[in-house]
């Protein structure tokens, strides 16, 4: 059987890769070493002699096709960086030189095999676009098993490094860098695969985005780990992407940690599976300086669910987000006009997009010193009523630590969503897509989640509902729309969101014939037996 | 039959007749007689399937060397009869054609030309690129003129690009004119800077133009696979983008003086095979030019020149499906933003970008892509109008503001019907 052999691989390269790790492993974000994730790539093909060895362990060889080696500090590198990609042949090692060079032009790459793009390292080889006359910094459109390592591109004036309709994209020892403050202007995604199958994203540092600073859109089987998303207006988002695992990493300083999101409109019309446990999202209070739907994103969110099923937070650290440790939100929070559904998305609801958002399930998550001070426009009322005594205490709150709209459900269970089964195509009733009520496999649970607060601020962890999602206990306001009621109770020993959903499986990756994630090269990882 | 119809024909054929004795050599091709005219491909020579020579001294088309090497002069391929001009005089068997409708490049004229092995034919399509045989050329000049309103007049010819059907598939190469007498390959692009034109308006525009590195060809000249698992390993697809036979449905005059319409004359010329014999059945993009008056044309005009004008600037990436291979799109076929001339804007009108909020991207003060009714605030024409490369659209190939596309998109928002995002609605 095939995995056998993978998996004999592994312990193979894992064994050389303990040799390699030695040679040192001081990177900036560099949480890899004990478990040896990243030696694969340290297994030289029969015949090679190793040149040089990266900081992260990676084995140039003698094969490689060495870009500009002589090139000065600051030199533009341009021309010799598209003449060496242009006539590429299959599993070619590309390698940038030393030092900080100047790009000033996007350099594109198409319909790769097996490329590999290396620098000397996440802070010894860095490309500055800051003058660039093209748009995006590096971009992948097609191809396969490519892998993007060691090095820093900086000031891309668009995105940074984009992944369009790969199959199999490695990035890892990665910066994508905006310097200086988070300002609007800075550029688009860092790290950006879309439309691509077999995603591995680790040990990348992310910093800056004016959108977000790791990407991953419209994708499938996808494993983002390990990487350190700092001051960027989205830290990760993984957007309309299916069997996606987010862990071990580390979203700090940004406007929202880590967002899950299925959007209206795009041709992958929805996602679903996506797990995200034993990241740290601290302090994710930075302005949200972004524009378009993730401009939306309240600054202050560690975690935010937006329109995606099948979503599992577990093992999670949430702290000091001053708006809230996870919100989870149908899409009826972005547009209420629940009547100009059918004109404005009745195309992406046949293909599968829903506002609701069903079966997220939090767990293990420890929370602490959320809530501060809450932000954003589209919480704006939400905000005063738990600051006020217009919520279900009757009194002043801090503001809930996980925030569910229960707009969508509520809706649902009211039958007022009914009329979309009519617009259910063929793939969204396959994947098993529907509007009635909400069944027990439906529900947003939260449970043995930690609260981490000091006395005496131990009461301040909370649990909050928009709307209750029980038709019966609604209250409806003279124009027929259902009032807000803020329900707010503890999270420990809750009310609120007291049930348990099944786990959801692993994604896997399988790039250049290994297998990577939880079920793979990750077996023995703690996370993954979380 | 109509007997003014007949004698038209007979005009024409007989036209034919003689643009084919002037420089006919081939006897073998000589066979235009009644009604029968002759192949425009006779005498074009052929690939051998020979690895091929940059530097064979053939007396035609270097066929050869065109379908295996990436010579390092444009003359090296023998394509022009002179070769330091790229506009005019192709070498036996090349044909220029133009576009009704074409993509703007920083107000450049271009000069194309199709280069089609000998005996071989081009299949129709209805909607999509013509079925071009393996070992077609196509060239495509670039040029900037002094003044706009004089084209042709005073030209710097910039750049050459070809796009080669080899048996692997097609290729684009990039040669820039670095000297009067030759173009040379230019894999990494070319910046030009300080290049100034007088555009229609009377504006003087001084702006850097860029000639596009060889790998940033496939990056418009390519449709992309949806991925549908993670074992499909399908590969692009490099397509040529302007000869679709809406583009080419219109008149031209050949070197001879002979006004006729393209399509037809390729299909006269043997060069064209399936045209349908209904030919009004044949769809036809409307003529789009600096010189169209925007401001006097009907709604109905502007509606059908906006969308020519969308689909020739923007729908080489954002499509998907329709007559597309099964699971293959543009490059920005993810997007929500689809906008080829053969989708239907009653259909979806927010595949249009009406009321489409931006997904990647987006700018404060531009909520939708396209608000019906009130331009200024629609991200569409913002991204069409900056030159500021985060934002700017088309990504590639446009370093100034085109004033008079901006100008029809204008008009074109503020004539759609009105939606649900619309000023006072």
């Amino acid at each position: 059987m095939r995995h056998m052999t993978f998996a004999k691989s592994l312990a193979f390269s894992a064994m050389i890769s303990s040799g390699i790790l030695l040679t040192g492993c001081n990177v900036e974000d560099g949480k890899d070493g004990k478990d040896g994730a990243d030696g694969t790539d340290a297994v030289l093909p029969i015949g090679s002699t190793v040149i040089k060895t990266t900081p992260s362990g990676f084995a140039i060889t003698d094969d490689a096709i060495l870009v500009a080696p002589d090139a000065a500090e600051g030199d533009n590198i341009t021309e010799a960086l598209s003449e060496a990609l242009f006539t590429i042949g299959d599993d070619a090692l590309i390698v940038l030189p030393k030092g900080r060079f100047v790009v000033t032009e996007t350099i594109a790459i198409n319909s790769a095999s097996g490329l590999t793009i290396t620098g000397h390292g996440i802070n010894e080889t860095i490309l500055d676009f800051s003058t660039s006359v093209g748009d995006d910094a590096i971009r992948f459109t097609g191809g396969n098993g490519i892998t993007i390592r060691d090095l820093g591109v900086y000031e891309a004036p668009k995105n940074a490094i984009k992944a369009l309709n790969v199959n199999g994209i490695h990035m890892t020892y990665t910066a994508t860098v905006w310097e200086g403050d988070l300002e609007a202007d800075n550029g688009a995604y860092g790290l950006y695969p879309l439309q691509s199958q077999n995603v591995l994203l680790e040990n990348n540092f992310a910093f800056g985005s004016a959108d977000a600073g790791i990407y991953v859109g419209q994708s499938e089987n996808i494993v983002v780990r390990n990487n350190v998303a700092k001051q960027n207006v989205a830290g990760i988002e993984i957007e309309n992407s299916s069997m996606a695992d987010v862990y071990n990493n580390i979203a700090i300083n940004n406007a929202a940690g880590i967002l899950v999101f299925d959007l209206p409109g795009l041709n992958k019309a929805f996602g679903s599976n996506v797990r995200i446990f034993n990241n740290k999202a601290i302090s994710n209070n930075a302005e949200n300086v972004g524009a378009g739907v993730v401009g939306l994103a309240p600054s202050g969110t560690g975690v935010l669910v937006l329109a995606t099923s099948d979503v599992e937070i577990y093992y999670n650290q949430l702290t000091d987000n001053d708006t809230t440790a996870v919100a989870i939100s149908s899409y009826l929070l972005v547009d209420d006009e629940l009547a100009d559904y059918p004109t404005k998305f009745g195309a992406t609801i046949t293909a599968g997009w829903s506002p609701t958002v069903k079966n997220v399930y939090l767990h293990n998550n420890t929370i602490a010193r959320n809530g501060a001070n809450p932000q954003g426009v589209l919480l704006e009322p939400i905000a005063a009523g738990y600051a006020s005594n217009m919520n279900s205490k009757g009194e002043p709150q801090t503001f809930p630590s996980i925030l569910y709209d229960g707009a969508g459900e509520l809706f649902s269970n009211l039958g007022e969503l009914d009329g979309f089964n009519a617009l259910l195509g063929p793939d969204a009733q396959a994947a098993g897509i529907s509007y009635g009520a909400y069944t027990a496999g439906d529900l947003i649970c939260a449970n043995s989640n930690i609260n981490a607060n000091p006395a005496p601020q131990y009461d301040e962890v909370n649990t909050g509902l928009v709307y209750p999602t029980n038709p019966a206990d609604i209250t409806i306001m003279d124009d027929g729309v259902p009032q807000p009621h803020l329900l707010i109770d503890q999270m420990v020993n809750n009310t609120y969101l007291n049930c348990v959903q099944p786990r959801l499986p692993a994604a896997v990756v399988i790039f250049r014939n290994t297998l990577y994630g939880c079920t793979g090269d990750d077996l023995a990882e703690e996370a993954c037996a979380l | 039959m109509n007997p003014f119809k007949a004698t038209m024909a007979t005009i024409i054929l007989f036209s034919f007749a003689l643009t084919s004795c002037v420089d006919s050599g081939d006897a073998r091709s000589d066979n235009d007689i009644g009604n029968e005219s002759r192949a425009i491909t006779a005498g074009a020579g052929s690939p051998s399937g020979e690895k091929g020579d940059c530097n064979a001294n053939t007396t035609g088309v270097n066929w050869d060397a065109l379908m295996t090497e990436t010579c390092r002069n444009l003359s090296d391929y023998k394509l022009f009869t002179q070769a330091n001009d790229p506009t005019s005089g192709p070498s036996q068997g090349g044909l220029p054609y133009d576009l009704t409708t074409s993509l703007f490049s920083d107000y450049t004229s271009k000069y194309r030309f199709v280069f089609v092995p000998e005996g071989e034919t081009v299949g129709y399509s209805e909607s999509e690129v013509l079925e071009f045989p393996v070992g077609t050329v196509i060239t495509k000049t670039f040029a900037l003129p002094a003044n706009t309103a004089l084209r042709g007049d005073d030209e710097l010819v910039i750049e050459t690009r070809l796009l080669i059907h080899r048996h692997e598939g097609w290729i684009g190469i990039p040669y820039y004119w670095d000297s009067d007498s030759d173009a040379t390959l230019a894999i990494a692009g070319k910046r030009l800077e300080g290049l100034s034109t007088i555009n229609n308006q009377g504006q003087r525009i001084e702006f850097d133009y860029s000639v596009p590195q060889a790998a940033d060809c496939t990056s418009c000249h390519s449709i992309v696979p949806n991925l549908t698992g993670p074992n499909d390993s399908r590969k692009q697809i490099f397509l040529p983008i302007g000869p679709k036979a809406r583009y080419l449905n219109t008149n031209f005059t050949y070197d001879d003086g002979t006004l006729y319409n393209q399509l037809q004359y390729w299909e006269k010329g043997k060069l064209l095979k399936d045209l349908p014999v209904d030919f009004q059945s044949v769809e036809r993009a409307p003529e789009f030019t600096d010189q169209t008056p925007i401001d006097s044309l009907t709604n109905s005009e502007v509606n059908n020149m906006a969308r020519a004008y969308l689909d020739m600037n923007c729908a080489h990436c954002h499509r998907t499906g329709l007559t597309l291979p099964l699971n293959y799109a543009g490059p920005a076929g993810s997007s929500g933003l689809q906008l080829e001339y053969n989708r239907s804007y009653a259909e979806a009108p927010s595949k249009f970008g009406v009321c489409k909020q931006p997904i990647a991207g987006g700018k404060e003060g531009y909520p939708y892509d396209v608000i019906p009714g009130n331009a200024d605030a629609s991200y569409l024409l913002f991204r069409v109008e900056t030159n500021d490369s985060r934002h700017r659209m088309p990504e590639l190939g446009r370093n100034i503001k085109h004033y008079e596309g901006a100008l029809l998109l204008r008009r074109w928002i503020v004539q759609l019907p009105s939606a649900h995002c619309s000023p006072g609605d």
